[in-house]
């Protein structure tokens, strides 16, 4: 696992709550929509977290996307966009 | 005297709004009809309401199948779902007999739920004036508008139903809620009446049951959730088994085993309740969210799907209630906000500030008004 996934995992942990994730391991496959079932407040916390921790714009990142896209979002997209955008500094 | 035609589609908090405005209509010499389907709209509406129909019993059943496959999607899944397998099909199924119903009735308007994509594309076609009745506000304030492509895929997919957008009437919008709810600037013909709570039938309901003196909180997640909120239920009653209040749950038989201070009913007459209550935790629709507001009671708000998270959202920008989680939300989480609710005067007075715009609005009487001003 890189770095970058690594923490988003946590991050992600810190938002379902930890004890909602024990028969759910994260992996680059993990799709935010189907998967984790993120509630509409709990991707406003992502999206607070990942714009704390990374300077990433959740919102903007998802602005370009067709609805089987938003589908298909996984976390090890994101990881890629965060590790992109960092290397953009 | 005027024809008014109401085309609604299968859903209970679609069509509560139009039975009050249908009502009023009645009560000042109009004739007015409802299309859709007659199973469900018959406990709903007055006896004797001419009723046309649209869908038969298999149609209906074949939707519903689809909305129990549908309740069990997560994510952008639901809203694609909502839009291609059960909004599109079911405008397309409304068809035949809402223009029957047109040729039947010959109404001066046709009033069409905004969830009822056959009404406009009909009138339109018979070039009868059609009026929206938006039973929920979320679509006014364009819930896609961080996502564009999302957006303009469901301006598409109306526009190949019926040609164009058809969400919004040019000539009146009902929208039954008020301003307080959900601020911003509308177009001159956007009217908000308020919700039309008048003329519903009511129910039976054990009122022995509850005790003077202690505090009273219903626990709602609506017509169409409740099969599905076992955990949610499970939660609620680990919140509330030691509190001294007594709850009325709306929950399937056998979804929870309830403790003394908690009374399962798999329906209530929920208006008739309101004015004994203290609190109410719901789902976030739109009906029992106004219904609770109208009676100034503070809500503790839990949103599912849809337009939920909307709703929610401008109850807790009103002051009025706290938003939960629902899917992962835990008891000591809904405890503490229930209890917060209730101890805290401010929920209460903002959910009285809400109550009296509601009541300035006008509810039925204000639609009403305006249907007729559509005909003058």
């Amino acid at each position: 696992m890189s770095d970058v996934l690594t923490r988003l995992a946590q991050i992600i942990s810190e938002v379902v709550g930890p004890d909602f994730l024990l028969d759910v391991e994260i992996t680059r496959e993990t799709t935010f929509s189907d998967d984790l079932g993120l509630e509409s407040i709990e991707f406003v916390a992502l999206a607070d977290k990942l714009r704390a921790h990374y300077d990433v714009d959740l919102v903007g990142f998802l602005a370009d996307m067709d609805i089987d896209e938003i589908m298909a979002m996984s976390v090890g997209r994101l990881a890629d966009h965060i590790e992109m955008a960092a290397a953009r500094g | 005297m005027s024809r008014y035609l109401f085309v609604v589609p299968p859903l209970t908090g679609h069509i509560n709004p139009t039975v009050s405005v249908g009502a009023e209509l009645m009560s000042r010499g109009h004739a007015v009809a409802w299309v859709g389907h007659p199973g469900t709209l018959a406990p709903l509406l007055p006896a004797g309401a001419l009723v046309f129909p649209a869908l038969d019993d298999e149609v209906e059943r074949r939707i519903q199948d689809a909305r129990v496959q549908w309740l069990g999607l997560r994510g952008m899944a639901v809203l694609k779902f909502f839009w291609e397998e059960f909004l599109i099909p079911l405008g397309h199924a409304m068809v035949p007999g809402v223009t029957e119903a047109v040729s039947a009735f010959s109404p001066d308007v046709v009033v069409a739920d905004q969830q009822a994509l056959a009404g406009p594309l009909v009138a339109s076609r018979l070039g009868i004036p059609w009026v929206t009745s938006a039973s929920t506000p979320a679509e006014l304030v364009r819930p896609l508008q961080t996502l564009p492509k999302v957006e303009s895929w469901v301006v598409e997919l109306l526009s190949s139903f019926a040609g164009s957008d058809i969400r919004f009437s040019p000539l009146l919008v009902l929208v039954f809620t008020s301003p307080s709810l959900v601020p911003g600037a509308f177009p001159p013909h956007y009217v908000f009446t308020g919700p039309a709570l008048a003329g519903r039938p009511g129910g039976s309901f054990p009122w022995e049951w509850l005790t003077s003196g202690r505090r009273r909180v219903l626990v709602s997640l609506g017509t169409l959730n409740g099969a599905a909120g076992e955990r949610f239920f499970g939660e609620v009653v680990s919140a509330v088994a030691s509190l001294d209040v007594q709850v009325v749950m709306v929950a399937p038989p056998g979804a929870v085993s309830a403790p003394p201070n908690v009374l399962v009913a798999s329906s209530v007459p929920q208006l008739d309740l309101m004015p004994h209550l203290d609190a109410v935790v719901s789902h976030g629709g739109h009906n029992t969210v106004c219904e609770a507001l109208a009676h100034g009671l503070p809500l503790v708000v839990a949103p599912i799907r849809d337009d939920q998270p909307i709703i929610a959202d401008q109850v807790v920008a009103a002051g009025a209630g706290i938003r939960l989680r629902y899917a992962r939300v835990r008891a000591d989480e809904i405890r503490t906000a229930l209890l917060d609710v209730l101890d805290s005067p401010s929920y209460a007075a903002a959910a009285r500030r809400v109550r009296d715009s509601f009541q300035a609005a006008g509810g039925a009487v204000t639609a009403a008004d305006h249907l007729e001003a559509v005909v003058a």
